[in-house]
């Protein structure tokens, strides 16, 4: 492979690569394992990472489980890399995060025609917290329920849907647990049985889910990391990491602008994107937290949106670093202010100088009409994940989004054009199998025997 | 087997291209950086990568990541990307270290990539965030306004914007900056900010509320953690709640052991509780961790507070060595250096001079209570009155100033105002400095 690129091409994106290799292990895997030892004192740090408040993935697609095909599922993934045994207080939601998903329902590229919002709040308790335990989850007995004495920590959540300008917590109005960090066998000795306490039917057919699942998406990034000595098959660098997940199943009907089920709608295709926000403050203000979390109000504009995904790589891959924030902090019916970037992707670029195939020619029309409209007679711009609901369950991203969909190989046929129909990056499924029942994703590797390697 | 001329179309097969579009994917992300790393990313990006599969990055500490640099420098000749990077990398080592000789070779490297690329905001905001390390504040103003011109709607610019302002006592703009950048994206960087803002307002609670969401922002990062723990700390500390600050500096250690900054606010608890031996060894091992001018001069008041005058001279010789090494890297120390000559009576006279300087470069509230201070010592206390009340004009609630001033007025003959201004500073915190608490309460008997 390296004879196919040439020595000279190699040095060339040398550079690049270890860039290159920084940014997306900080995109997909996190902070990590800092290894600073100290920030100067009144220096408050300049840029940071935001790891529960940072979407990993985003899926929409029409449930793939029997007898459910009527349901569509909006699920996020938070918290890129979570290496399994990072104890003693493992990977939570952030209470003062609001976790939204957002979705327009009559085409005119503004995601606020039913929204949800999903906000947790944490229980510090049990034996933990009698004795004062510096840890989160004891086996003292081992954690068989989301009621056992040993979860010292506890996350509780609501589920509510905005519709119309009102706010309905999806009820009934069970005690909703947050699944928590997959500790071990001792600690947990049957986590699945745990995991499935944590599924919630709620009223009028919604199903709810959150807590620890195995990273679903895949990439071979360590091949590329040593001097390109890349493989087939390639290998999934995401293997044995695991994210948050809040998977929550709806009726179509509960999103359809007609309220009619997938096969019954005249209006078919809905645009969504997840987002997550935090307080907005003002130094004057008189915002506390409390204002916020003991029953404050959680209106729109008292939150600034701090990331928001639709389409995958769209973020990481087209939006140029310096626009970043602003970008995230907008909707995504603003897209017409980034529209140069659509048009002249610098993934377009990249794949030309490193293979010499063409590409498309620019500016290019067919990303902003894949990626910013229903058809390409819409007049608005806005990045959506768009899912024609009357498809059949199965299709693939960019027609909805599903965790087993290969977008890494897709990305590239996408913007490469006719030349790369070929092309990937020789990792075609995740490290674990995907269930295809609900929650979607799997169960995620364990604190004490995780590895990270090929399945 | 050789690679077809760029622009010489020819079919993609599937096996030339297995496993290149990984590479086409990198290549692109770093094209679109713009040369350097995604704005939440950043400083931390260069120090921190876990290690999948346990094969070994160039990003597993910052020190391999430099030398990673540097060869890939060296071997594919001069790159903007490269230098961004790798003066980004400096300034993180500096961080990590305390040592100054990281910041010129950090000037060097990103000067070079702007050399290859003018316009490149992140080297621009990456030359200002190292000017306010330097605490040379015009500097960073200038720069951090040339990158916002680049990229207007960015957090980070934003901040070094907003900090050199703060540090120039151009507070309105300052808070209005923060203002900004908190209604762009909240994250720790600017909760904190905010915070700060609200501490020198005189809001000691709202600063802790922006705080605590600070503390929530920075879950899953052990450094900014811990940094956060020990920003409250401080805050509970100012007010004199001891056992509080105990408690967020305690947290700060178990976030990320070996944290300096938190062993040395523990190690002012354990003064303020009497317990000097335990406040030592907890200050040497801040020293030890990072040789930083404030810990050094507080290890030499403990030493005094327990009646080892040799030991505290030892730390005011070391100092000196410090702050001549911080010079000698661009550091501008003015104004920290007339504040432990006037406290320590060295110099005085030549101590004004340089607070004055200090102050003229710097003219914040610090500036005006240095030079305040300064003058006060050197018995010029009119002159010392008009920059106290002005150290005092946002209504900070800092027991240190409002000492300075009592100590002012009384030296104007107002004892009862003098009197009054102790009595806050002690009712603030009765622990607030360990060389002037105890000449606080004397004067009062």
């Amino acid at each position: 492979m390296l004879a196919v690129l040439g020595r000279r091409n190699v040095a060339v994106i040398g550079l690049a690569l270890v860039g290159a290799a920084l940014a997306l292990l900080m995109l997909r895997l996190g902070p990590g394992p800092s290894s600073a030892k100290a920030a100067s004192h009144r220096e408050a740090p300049l840029i940071s990472n935001d790891p529960a408040a940072d979407i990993t993935d985003f899926f929409m697609f029409r449930s793939t489980e029997p007898g459910q095909g009527d349901k569509v599922e909006l699920i996020m993934d938070v918290i890129p890399g979570e290496e399994p045994s990072a104890g003693p207080n493992y990977y939570n939601f952030d209470p003062s995060v609001a976790y939204r998903f957002h979705v327009d329902n009559n085409k005119d590229g503004t995601a606020d025609d039913v929204e949800f919002e999903v906000r947790f709040t944490n229980e510090i308790r049990g034996v933990v917290n009698d004795a004062g335990l510096p840890l989160s989850y004891v086996a003292l007995p081992p954690i068989t329920s989301l009621d056992g004495q040993g979860l010292g920590l506890r996350q509780h959540y609501t589920v509510t849907m905005i519709k119309n300008g009102r706010r309905t917590e999806l009820g009934p109005v069970t005690e909703k647990i947050a699944v928590p960090s997959n500790v071990g066998p001792r600690t947990m000795p049957d986590y699945d049985g745990l995991a499935a306490q944590g599924m919630y039917t709620l009223g009028g057919g919604v199903r709810v889910f959150a807590g620890q699942r195995d990273d679903p998406f895949f990439i071979d990034l360590g091949a590329a990391f040593d001097t390109l000595n890349l493989r087939s098959p390639g290998t999934d660098m995401l293997s044995g990491f695991n994210v948050n997940t809040i998977a929550l199943e709806v009726p179509a009907s509960l999103l359809t602008k007609d309220a009619k089920a997938p096969d019954a709608t005249s209006q078919p295709k809905l645009g969504a994107y997840a987002s997550t926000s935090r307080p907005h403050v003002t130094i004057r203000g008189l915002e506390g937290r409390h204002s916020y979390f003991r029953g404050g109000d959680t209106s729109r504009g008292q939150f600034v949106q701090i990331q928001r995904l639709a389409n995958p790589l769209v973020n990481e891959l087209i939006i140029g670093t310096k626009d970043k924030d602003f970008w995230n902090s907008l909707d995504p019916d603003q897209e017409s202010l980034f529209l140069d970037y659509y048009r002249n992707p610098r993934l377009g670029l990249a794949l030309f100088l490193v293979f010499g195939a063409p590409v498309p020619p620019t500016p290019r029309t067919d990303l902003e009409n894949a990626l910013l409209k229903y058809s390409p007679t819409d007049r608005g711009y806005s990045e959506l994940l768009r899912l024609d609901v009357s498809s059949a369950p199965g299709a693939s991203w960019p027609n909805g989004r599903k965790p087993m969909d290969d977008v890494t190989d897709t990305a590239i046929h996408v913007v490469g054009g006719p030349a790369y129909a070929g092309a990937g990056d020789g990792v075609g499924a995740n490290d674990k199998v995907l269930p295809s029942t609900f929650p979607f994703e799997a169960p995620p590797w364990d604190g004490r025997n995780r590895v990270h390697q090929n399945p | 087997m050789g690679r077809p001329q760029p622009g010489a179309p020819e079919p993609v097969t599937r096996r030339r291209l297995l496993g290149f579009a990984t590479v086409a994917a990198i290549a692109a992300t770093v094209a679109m950086l713009g040369g350097a790393l995604r704005p939440s990313a950043g400083d931390d990006a260069v120090a921190a990568a876990p290690v999948p599969g346990g094969e070994t990055l160039p990003t597993g500490d910052t020190a391999a990541l430099v030398a990673a640099l540097q060869s890939r420098l060296r071997s594919s000749g001069a790159n903007a990307d490269g230098y961004v990077l790798l003066g980004l990398a400096y300034q993180q080592r500096a961080r990590e270290t305390g040592d100054p000789t990281y910041y010129p070779r950090s000037g060097r490297a990103l000067r070079q990539a702007l050399l290859l690329r003018p316009q490149d905001a992140v080297a621009l905001g990456g030359l200002g965030s190292l000017a306010l390390s330097r605490h040379r504040f015009r500097e960073a103003l200038t720069l951090g306004r040339q990158a916002l011109a680049l990229a207007p709607s960015n957090a980070r610019s934003l901040g070094v914007v907003g900090d050199a302002l703060l540090e120039l006592g151009r507070y309105d703009d300052a808070f209005h900056t923060f203002d900004s950048m908190a209604g762009l994206k909240p994250s720790v960087a600017s909760y904190a900010r905010v915070s700060y803002a609200r501490e020198l307002l005189g809001r000691p609670a709202a600063a802790v509320a922006a705080m605590r969401l600070a503390l929530d922002a920075a879950a899953d990062q052990p450094e900014a953690t811990a940094w956060a723990h020990v920003q409250l700390g401080k805050l509970y500390w100012s007010a004199g709640k001891l056992a509080s600050a105990a408690r967020e500096f305690r947290a700060a250690l178990a976030a990320f052991p070996g944290y300096a900054y938190a062993f040395d606010g523990l190690a002012q608890v354990y003064a303020a509780r009497g317990r000097l031996a335990a406040a030592v060894a907890l200050e040497s091992q801040a020293v030890d961790a990072i040789p930083l001018p404030q810990f050094v001069s507080q290890l030499g008041d403990l030493y005094r507070a327990q009646g080892r005058a040799a030991a505290g001279a030892r730390q005011d010789a070391l100092i000196g060595v410090i702050q001549r090494l911080l010079a000698a890297n661009g550091v501008t120390t003015d104004l920290e250096t007339a504040l432990f000559d006037v406290d320590h009576g060295i110099g005085l006279r030549h101590a004004l001079a340089l607070a004055r300087a200090a102050r003229a470069a710097r003219p914040s509230i610090d500036g005006d209570d240095v030079l305040a201070w300064a003058l006060a010592r050197n018995g010029l206390c009119r002159a010392a009155s008009t920059y106290s009340k002005r150290a005092l004009r946002l209504g900070t609630r800092d027991a240190l100033k409002l000492f300075h001033r009592g100590m002012i007025e009384r030296c104007l003959g107002d004892r009862a105002a003098g009197d009054a201004f102790l009595r806050r500073a002690l009712a603030l915190n009765p622990h607030f400095s360990i060389r002037w608490a105890p000449v606080a309460r004397k004067a009062l008997r």
